[in-house]
């Protein structure tokens, strides 16, 4: 096996290292392949293609978005890297090797739902913990890990409480949390604010990449929100529905950290332009293959 | 000008009926009296109440027995429905096969097979138990297997990346998001155990010291003991609702925190 010079600790314990808090990512930008989708097709049972000859790297560090038309299967590629559901033809690899790695030291993930999917008879505390029980992790520092991840998402208060005892965006932040805990290599998120309103949107946006810096995490991103996507990520990669497919892959050089500057800046409606006429094709296409 | 008593929730909540059934009872002895009605063919609330005191001993002892085969049946149908349950979850063949026999269990009137238990279980108790059982396991293994299906399929996928056993499966997802469903099942299972209870004694007209209610509103029309009657059809109605109202406390214990049923929203 070969083992590629590690471009900083395998794990970064969540906000206990300041140096490396806030350096710029760029030099990771070349690491090794985190999760590698090769030629990938997704059939369902009931004869659906999702997925037609999908190829996608993620790269150590990098902050990458799937954005496409409802349909593109999307969701689907990111269940498939997340390990759920088998391939109908190509593979995909984590770390170079198979899903067995995962899990290990160095090689974990963790997965955000479009809900914040929290257990609603437990308190926030227990659903954190959820993963750690799940691993059987039973380390004397494992009280410490759930106060640091709630303290990362400011629900350090809110431990005690029940889910739906919280608002939407709190609840969602419970579930980052409850990703943080396991101290994740990477980070899959399907829709993860969708469902919220833009001002908490733009807040955890903002909470997110503050967390992809500090944790040196590698996140693959799904959104139907272009500004979204433009604003968080490295590489914006566009699919296209029926076939679900991969037409676009724009890279989004800004530099980080990004905030409300970037928001208002031209560079950022060049590139929300960009992706929009990439959607706009992507969309067509689908229509196309329907009639 | 409102009344401080008159805004509290509670309060309504319990003088509201209490007033309705006290207008009914004074309804009812006034046409009773009014009309002369003879006492074996509708006694007023104060013949039915003198009888509920002289015959409490004969009363309360039939009660007993009456309890006694309705809980027991409680009890094994929420032991065994739970089991069935459990089983059918673990597999779709295992639910497929056996859930039509339930039904099948459920539909037969037990008026139709009482007395087929009475023949085949030899201690009385024990049949009345059995003919219980038969109705009162139904809801419990209807409603859980339903809600040890109702998972969170986000969460069942979450269990699933970390390559989660069965067992843990069912323990930490699988029985909680089942506890609702569950709770919901026992509401409905006393009253059917009780009405099980009821309807097999009729039919094994059990007497002595075996006697529960319904022997005793049986003996009672024989002899035109018509107090004493509806005495006992009180009982068991009370009985129906005192149990009922402890389903409901229980599952609001367990699930206040949780569960949208045992909420109070303010509006």
């Amino acid at each position: 096996m070969t083992h590629v010079k590690a471009i900083r600790p395998e794990v970064v314990v969540a906000g206990q290292d300041p140096d490396t808090a806030g350096t710029p990512q760029s030099s990771s930008r070349a690491g090794r392949p985190i999760v590698d989708v090769h030629g990938v097709d997704k059939v369902y049972n009931n004869g659906t293609v999702a997925l037609k000859d999908v190829e996608l790297t993620v790269k150590e560090g990098e902050f990458v978005s799937l954005l496409g038309p409802s349909g593109c299967g999307k969701s689907t590629l990111l269940r498939l890297m997340a390990g759920l559901g088998d391939v109908t033809r190509g593979e995909v690899k984590w770390w170079e090797q198979g899903y067995d790695v995962v899990g290990q030291k160095g090689r974990k993930l963790a997965f955000v739902f479009q809900n914040a999917t929290l257990m609603p008879w437990a308190r926030v505390r227990k659903n954190v913990r959820l993963p750690l029980d799940l691993n059987r992790e039973k380390g004397p520092d494992t009280e410490q890990r759930i106060d640091q991840a709630l303290d990362m998402v400011g629900l350090n208060k809110f431990g005690d409480a029940y889910p739906r005892e919280l608002s939407g965006g709190m609840q969602m932040r419970v579930s980052i949390a409850r990703a943080m805990v396991t101290e994740p290599n990477l980070l899959l998120m399907d829709e993860p604010f969708g469902a919220l309103d833009e001002m908490t949107r733009n807040k955890l946006n903002d909470d997110l990449l503050r967390l992809w810096k500090a944790n040196g995490w590698t996140v693959v991103f799904v959104t139907h929100s272009v500004y979204e996507a433009v604003y968080l990520s490295n590489r914006v990669v566009v699919m296209a529905a029926r076939p679900g497919r991969v037409i676009e892959d724009v890279p989004i050089e800004a530099p980080y950290p990004r905030g409300q500057e970037f928001r208002v800046s031209t560079e950022f409606a060049g590139y929300c332009r960009r992706v929009s006429e990439a959607l706009e094709v992507a969309s067509r296409q689908g229509e196309e293959a329907d009639s | 000008m409102k009344s401080p008593l008159l805004e509290n929730e509670r309060f309504v909540q319990i003088a509201a009926p209490l007033f309705v059934g006290v207008v009914f009872l004074l309804l009812w002895e006034a046409v009773v009296r009014a009309t002369g009605t003879p006492v074996y063919i509708l006694p007023g609330p104060v013949d039915i109440g003198k009888a509920f005191v002289e015959d409490w001993g004969v009363l309360f002892h039939s009660l007993l027995m009456t309890l006694k085969v309705t809980l027991m049946a409680f009890a094994i149908s929420v032991v065994l429905g739970t089991a069935a349950s459990l089983l059918f979850v673990q597999s779709r063949w295992i639910e497929v096969s056996l859930f039509p026999y339930a039904v099948l269990m459920q539909v037969t009137p037990i008026v139709a097979i009482a007395p087929l238990i009475i023949i085949w279980v030899d201690d009385t108790t024990w049949a009345l138990t059995v003919c219980a059982v038969i109705i009162a396991i139904f809801p419990i293994i209807s409603n859980t297997t339903l809600g040890l299906r109702s998972v969170d399929p986000n969460l069942l996928s979450m269990f699933r990346m970390y390559r989660t056993g069965r067992l843990q499966q069912l323990i930490r997802l699988r029985i909680p998001s089942a506890l609702p469903y569950f709770f919901g099942g026992m509401r409905i299972s006393t009253g059917l155990a009780l009405i099980g209870a009821v309807v097999a004694e009729f039919v094994a007209g059990t007497g002595g010291t075996q006697a529960g209610l319904a022997y005793l509103i049986l003996q009672s029309g024989y002899n035109l003991d018509i107090p004493r009657m509806f005495a006992a059809l009180g009982l068991i109605t009370l009985t129906g609702i005192t149990l009922f109202a402890l389903m409901v406390w229980l599952s609001d214990r367990v699930l206040r925190n949780w569960h949208e049923s045992a909420l109070k929203v303010e509006q």
